[in-house]
């Protein structure tokens, strides 16, 4: 009978061997001393400093947005050439009811290695206007029409550049190319209207838990073109509880961080393109809305499940401008801060508040 | 007699499948120790049956900075391992050798934010290993770059 029972312990001695648990043990007796003191086993390897800070707010895939602003008033101006002091008469005013819909950003790693990242994306933001109590002189240039029967659109594409230069340094290079204006999408404006924004930007990460750089840019941000410098400052508290994500002075954010899966950003962003309405422009000029917002906001991110995470957004839309310019042949021009061309419309909006959702598919 | 020489030899053939070392596989080429880009961890692939795991076994800042205790898995989504140490930590599971340097059908876990994600590894030479980890589709993903570790 022992015998046996021997005989039988050895045979299945083998098998609980070779069998594996269901769930592997995660530690073990491994004497994790010996791992200090490795080396590359290749002489040529080197390490680069990562894209982003700790905690950072997640990096988008895609994004689908609802974005709507509250009421507010309108006035525009007789189309002319009026310096922007001039105080033109009201041609055209009224109250926006609605401004808003929707948003659509994609953004793809085409290569993604530590000595290098690219990336290229897509944009389609779409704003409809309801507009009350319209009131229109003779002089009116039927803008007010024009924004509530057709709205406006931005489609893009745009591409950045990330190359860490060593452990520490890196350079960032984003450029855009977007067609904006009234248009629909089945009848797209030409692509002679295409606005492009460029920036580069040369910055340092010291460690992971901060990253600043400085660059120049030349940007659609508040409507017309400009040649600005950019700044750039990412940090993450030692706490890990707060931190900013600041690129001056597109926008700047205080984040307070409430786990890995959700956030909050306070702070403002900059928006503004360019926008060729199509009524009111020949083939000789193009008459373009110079739309540039001011968006003091607080945003609550959150992971909805696995990779999907959720944004809800509030705050207050103040008008940055809403001039309108004619470019003679459609060819762009630079007035900067300081330039005196004069404007083909002097328009203003009253703030608003807004609030944005959004659903969001984010990077690993 | 008979009997004895039986026993014996089903005693001693654990130990024969135990110690004789089978030749090297190519998907073995995976087995060591690696460095992420970011430099902060170095992790051990091994291989476990038929399939290969890495787990963290070094931590550039081992200890939390605000209580100066080991670093623990506080972003995992499941509660009860929140307290499990981040050393030691299995964070690259049940991936097999396809052939042509690659090994799929595995997922790689990522502490900062509790995520665990589809995986590829690809042997890009013998000391660097792009390891894509990505969402439903490869091109929904990120690539980083390892490289192997020896002893200097």
């Amino acid at each position: 009978m022992h015998l046996r029972h021997l005989l039988l312990s050895a045979l299945l001695l083998p098998l609980l061997t070779w069998a594996q648990p269901d769930t592997i043990p995660a530690t073990d007796e491994e004497d994790y001393s010996q791992y200090g003191d490795l080396g590359f086993a290749d002489d040529k390897a080197r390490r680069f400093c990562s894209q982003k800070i700790l905690d950072q707010s997640p990096t988008r895939f895609i994004s689908v947005m609802w974005d709507a602003q509250g009421s507010y008033h309108l006035r525009f101006s007789p189309r002319g050439s009026w310096a922007e002091d001039a105080g033109p008469p009201t041609a055209e005013q009224g109250r926006a009811t609605y401004t808003g819909g929707l948003r659509m950003q994609a953004n793809i790693p085409v290569v993604s290695r530590n000595s290098i990242i690219w990336q290229v994306g897509a944009t389609y933001w779409d704003t409809r206007y309801a507009i009350d109590d319209r009131v229109e002189t003779l002089e009116s240039a039927g803008l007010m029409h024009q924004l509530a029967d057709r709205g406006l659109r931005t489609t893009g594409l745009n591409t950045t550049l990330f190359k860490p230069l060593n452990e520490t340094q890196f350079l960032i290079v984003q450029a855009s190319a977007d067609l904006s204006g009234d248009y629909f999408l089945d009848a797209p404006q030409g692509l002679q209207y295409l606005r492009g924004s460029v920036a580069a930007l040369w910055g340092r990460r010291p460690h992971d838990r901060l990253q600043w750089g400085v660059g120049l840019s030349r940007t659609y941000r508040v409507g017309s073109v400009n040649f600005i410098p950019v700044l750039m400052y990412n940090y993450t508290a030692a706490n890990r509880k707060w931190g900013t994500e600041v690129l001056l002075p597109a926008r700047a954010h205080y984040r307070r961080t409430f786990s890995a899966r959700s956030l909050l950003l306070t702070g403002y962003e900059l928006e503004g393109q360019s926008y060729r309405i199509q009524g009111l422009s020949t083939d000789a000029n193009s008459f373009e809305v110079r739309r540039g917002e001011l968006r003091l906001r607080a945003e609550y991110q959150r992971q909805l499940k696995g990779f999907v995470w959720m944004s809800v957004q509030a705050g207050y839309r103040h008008d940055w401008s809403f001039n309108a310019d004619e470019l003679p042949g459609g060819k762009e021009f630079f007035r900067g801060f300081f330039g005196d061309q004069p404007f083909a419309m002097l328009n203003s909006l009253g703030g608003a508040p807004y609030a944005q959702v959004g659903v969001h598919l984010v990077s690993p | 007699m008979r009997t004895t020489l039986l026993l014996l030899s089903l005693l001693l053939l654990p130990f024969t499948r135990l110690h004789a070392q089978p030749p090297p596989e190519p998907g073995d080429r995976l087995i060591g120790v690696w460095e992420p880009s970011h430099g902060k961890a170095r992790v051990k692939i091994e291989k476990i049956g038929d399939k290969y795991y890495g787990k963290i076994v070094w931590l550039r800042e081992p200890n939390d900075p605000t209580s100066g205790t080991p670093k623990v898995d506080k972003n995992n989504p499941d509660e009860a391992l929140r307290t499990a140490p981040l050393r030691g930590y299995r964070l690259l599971k049940d991936f097999s050798y396809g052939g042509n340097d690659e090994w799929t059908d595995g997922t790689i876990y990522d502490p900062e934010n509790g995520s665990t994600y589809s995986c590829v590894i690809t042997l890009k030479d013998a000391n660097t290993l792009d390891i894509r980890g990505y969402i439903g589709v490869k091109a929904l993903g990120r690539t980083d770059v390892w490289k192997r570790l020896q002893a200097k």
